[in-house]
């Protein structure tokens, strides 16, 4: 019995550490490749090269395809770039930078535009961030790879939320008020212009003073002892200024008319207008009502309400919210968010998978599009293969077909993955197998070695049989029989120690803890610059489970059995081998 | 030559001695000394003796006894059993031998705890008997005859000393044996159930003809006997038959 309870304990011991590794093992499949569950192989983008010091280097040098000088994929962008894959190398290309800065420039607010000062305002500006947007045609292209299954298209977007009011903006400049000194030459007067002048002037006189005769001095305009000038001299009237102005010659009258103030910057120092502007962040992503199967968040992660609306007209005003972000809010379904005076309306909470890209909230692909003025655009493509083991290879190809692409598969994303899941399943991962491999070891020897103490205490016994006339086969077949019968009871009760175990670790549940931030595919550079952190974090809970499997139990059983057998054998064998005299008094 | 027939009908020579022994000796050695168990034993016994060896401890009548039994061979001289010569046979024909005709009964009884009297009984005839059911069915035989009818299915930890000695007995009958070789059977017993237990062989002894030895201290059991056997230091010292 004291046997039996022993094999019984290693079974239970061996199912219970076989289990647990194998929880782990279903645990990170549940949490740890959700790519798999939302039937996405592979991600292809197109991010922000870390360096970019090679982009200025690159040349349009196209490659076969895609990237063609201007007319090829991604030639007719917007803003006067859009050239995503237009260097047909992996690096980032001027255009690229232009495109990304240009699809970026939105979020610099230009408050004047948002209403006269005191307007209270809110306002929400999408942004891709890193993931630069290309032609929704990429798709096409990439379902055209050999080995892929599906493609689909996908739009994910960094969202800042501003609210405020429009500051009053003024300036006072003062200008004037400086003197002014500048010297210049007189233009110098022809003879036949000095006498027309002299003329003029005389007649002019003349017609002031009667017949009085004057002369004109010969020569010089202005001078000191000029007309006007002396002391006993005659006097002007009022109006005779303007009339004498008139016997000026043309260049003399261009002249005082082009006296220009010297050119002067004025620097003033502007108070800033005060504004109490708030900005927050969210993710956002566009997804096709119509699949239901495929994209960033599938219907199988709704965890509440109703999916998006397949009707575009009535998709139009509805969103998808993660739970992490309405927890985070207060929402719940049936609330409505409200994005640049449009409301949309809280259908269901979704939530969504750890490595993927992770937004806060989902739109119609359609509706995000025109939102962010991305019509036809998306920034990822999500890819599921033929079959699982071609992944590598397809991505390999994806790139070759999209030069520049970063393509991402489940198993770089479930890298990112961190928390106490990940380092139990490492360590599973690292001593799990060892560890049921020692624990076996353990069952077996402990079977063996209990076997044999149980065969060693019945020596008497044994000499006994062999007394009356039992082989000493028939000895060692009896006592292996009987170690199998205690196996077999031993590996029955064990199983059932075993499965308590399991069950127990299973209604305990020990919580494991699963982070994720979309850092591939949902971090922007931009809000990183502003000091924001705009990439999505989605932490999961997953409660450790230690499912029996029934090779489990075959393999405990058939430990317990085996162990059993070969210790009857060994330990009969050795009693056996004693003289049967062993059993009379003296030797007993 | 008068031939009788057993109950398994089995034949049975009775004019030639069951066991002649000549110069029999055993040694063993024991941490690096040879110790003579025995010293040229010369024996003959005839079928159907009831016969006791008595002697001091370490005089050797146990090792007589295991050779007697099939248990050892000696180390030199003969020992003929039922006509075929036991010194250099293997132990598979010495097994073969002690579960056809001899059969032991232990001072300690050596019944298997975890087995019913029947069961105790019935499992020295697994070499000789396949059927389960005939087995059972010679075991309830031969508890009836030892008067334990009404303890077959009893557990030997619910069995008085008595009652486990002739459980024993009883197991010792089983396979009709030539001949019983019992060590100290009565030195777990008190003095009534002795005299119980050596009124029983008397009885099995006229019942079957089995030839009966007996190692013991007992003076009472020794008295029960037809011929005493006292062995010293290996050999034997004095060899009594009682006159009838």
């Amino acid at each position: 019995m004291v046997t039996a309870i022993g094999l019984a304990a290693g079974v239970g011991l061996v199912m219970g550490i076989i289990g647990v590794s194998q929880g782990l093992s279903d645990a990170q499949n549940k949490a740890l490749s959700p790519l798999n569950s939302v039937g996405t192989d592979i991600i292809v983008t197109r991010t922000v090269a870390p360096t970019l010091s090679t982009a200025t280097t690159t040349t349009t040098t196209p490659s076969n395809g895609f990237g063609g000088g201007g007319g090829g994929f991604g030639g007719g962008g917007r803003s006067g770039g859009g050239g995503f894959f237009a260097g047909g190398t992996s690096s980032l290309n001027s255009s690229d930078d232009a495109a990304l800065a240009a699809a970026n420039s939105s979020v610099i607010t230009d408050l004047a535009k948002l209403g006269p000062a005191g307007t209270k305002f809110t306002h929400d500006f999408f942004v891709p961030g890193t993931l630069i947007t290309f032609p929704s045609q990429a798709v096409s292209t990439v379902a055209n790879v050999k080995g892929v299954k599906s493609a689909v298209g996908a739009l994910s977007l960094d969202a800042l939320h501003e609210t405020g009011t429009v500051p009053k903006i003024t300036a006072s400049v003062k200008t004037g008020g400086q003197t002014i000194s500048t010297s210049v030459k007189a233009p110098v007067l022809t003879a036949a212009e000095q006498a027309t002048e002299r003329t003029c002037i005389q007649n002019l006189i003349t017609k002031q003073l009667g017949s009085t005769t004057t002369t004109i001095p010969g020569s010089g305009t202005g001078g000191g002892g000029g007309f006007g000038g002396g002391g006993g001299g005659f006097r002007f009237g009022a109006g005779a200024s303007s009339a004498f102005a008139k016997c000026l010659t043309p260049a003399q009258k261009a002249y005082q008319q082009d006296v220009v103030v010297p050119e002067q910057t004025v620097n003033e120092v502007l108070n800033p207008p005060t504004t109490n502007t708030s900005t927050s962040t969210y993710t956002v992503a566009g997804v096709n009502p119509a699949d239901t199967t495929s994209g960033l968040v599938t219907k199988a992660q709704l965890v509440k309400g109703a999916w998006l609306s397949s009707t575009p007209s009535v998709a139009k005003s509805q969103v998808l919210v993660t739970t992490a972000y309405a927890s985070q809010k207060g929402l719940k379904v049936g609330d409505t968010l409200t994005i640049n005076k449009v409301g949309y309306r809280i259908v269901g909470l979704v939530n969504p998978t750890l490595t993927g890209d992770v937004s806060d909230v989902y739109f119609s692909i359609s509706n995000l599009q025109t939102l962010s003025t991305n019509s036809n655009r998306i920034n990822e493509v999500l890819v599921s293969v033929d079959n699982a083991n071609d992944v590598n290879a397809v991505a390999k190809a994806i790139k070759k077909a999209l030069p520049g692409a970063t393509v991402l598969t489940s198993a770089s994303l479930a890298d990112q993955v961190t928390g106490s899941l990940s380092n139990a399943r490492k360590l599973a991962n690292d001593l799990g197998g060892a560890l049921a491999l020692v624990v076996l070891l353990a069952a077996f020897l402990i079977a063996g070695l209990l076997t044999l103490s149980s065969v060693s205490k019945r020596v008497r016994e044994i000499g006994s049989l062999r007394a009356i006339g039992w082989s000493r086969g028939r000895v060692v077949r009896q006592i292996m029989a009987e170690t199998l019968g205690i196996g077999v009871v031993g590996g029955v009760i064990g199983i059932a120690v075993g499965a308590v175990i399991c069950l127990i670790i299973g209604a305990v549940g020990p919580a494991l803890s699963v982070s994720s931030t979309g850092l591939a595919v949902g971090a922007s550079k931009v809000s990183g610059l502003l000091g924001q952190t705009t990439s999505a974090t989605v932490a999961r809970t997953v409660h450790l489970t230690a499912p029996i499997h029934p090779l489990t139990i075959v393999i405990a059983f058939a430990g317990a059995l085996l162990g059993g057998l070969i210790a009857g054998a060994v330990g009969g064998w050795r009693a056996a081998r004693l003289a049967p005299a062993s059993a009379l008094r003296d030797l007993g | 030559m008068t031939q009788i027939l057993n109950d398994d009908n089995r034949e049975r020579s009775t004019g030639d001695p069951l066991y002649v022994l000549k110069g029999v000796t055993r040694t063993f050695a024991k941490g690096g000394v040879t110790v003579n168990a025995l010293r040229g034993i010369d024996l003959e016994i005839a079928r159907g003796e009831t016969v006791s060896l008595e002697g001091p401890s370490g005089s050797g009548k146990t090792t007589l006894l295991q050779l007697l039994g099939a248990l050892d061979t000696p180390t030199s001289g003969q020992i003929r059993f039922d006509g075929r010569s036991l010194e250099d046979e293997s132990d598979s024909v010495l097994t073969d031998i002690r579960s056809r005709e001899i059969g032991f009964v232990f001072q300690q009884f050596n019944l298997i705890p975890t087995l019913s009297a029947e069961e105790n009984v019935a499992i020295a005839m697994v070499p000789r008997e396949s059927s389960h059911e005939k087995r059972i069915a010679r075991a309830n035989e031969l508890l009836g005859q030892v008067g334990l009818a009404h303890r077959l299915g009893h557990l030997p930890s619910r069995l008085s000393g008595g009652e486990q000695q002739r459980v024993a007995i009883a197991r010792a009958l089983a396979n009709s044996p030539e001949v019983i070789i019992a060590d100290e059977p009565t030195g777990n017993l008190d003095s009534t159930n002795a005299s119980e237990f050596m009124a029983l062989l008397d009885d099995l002894r006229q019942q079957f003809g089995v030839t009966i030895i007996i190692a013991t201290h007992d003076e009472d059991v020794a008295s029960h006997t037809g011929r005493r056997l006292r062995i010293r230091d290996g050999s034997i010292s004095s060899d009594t038959t009682k006159s009838v």
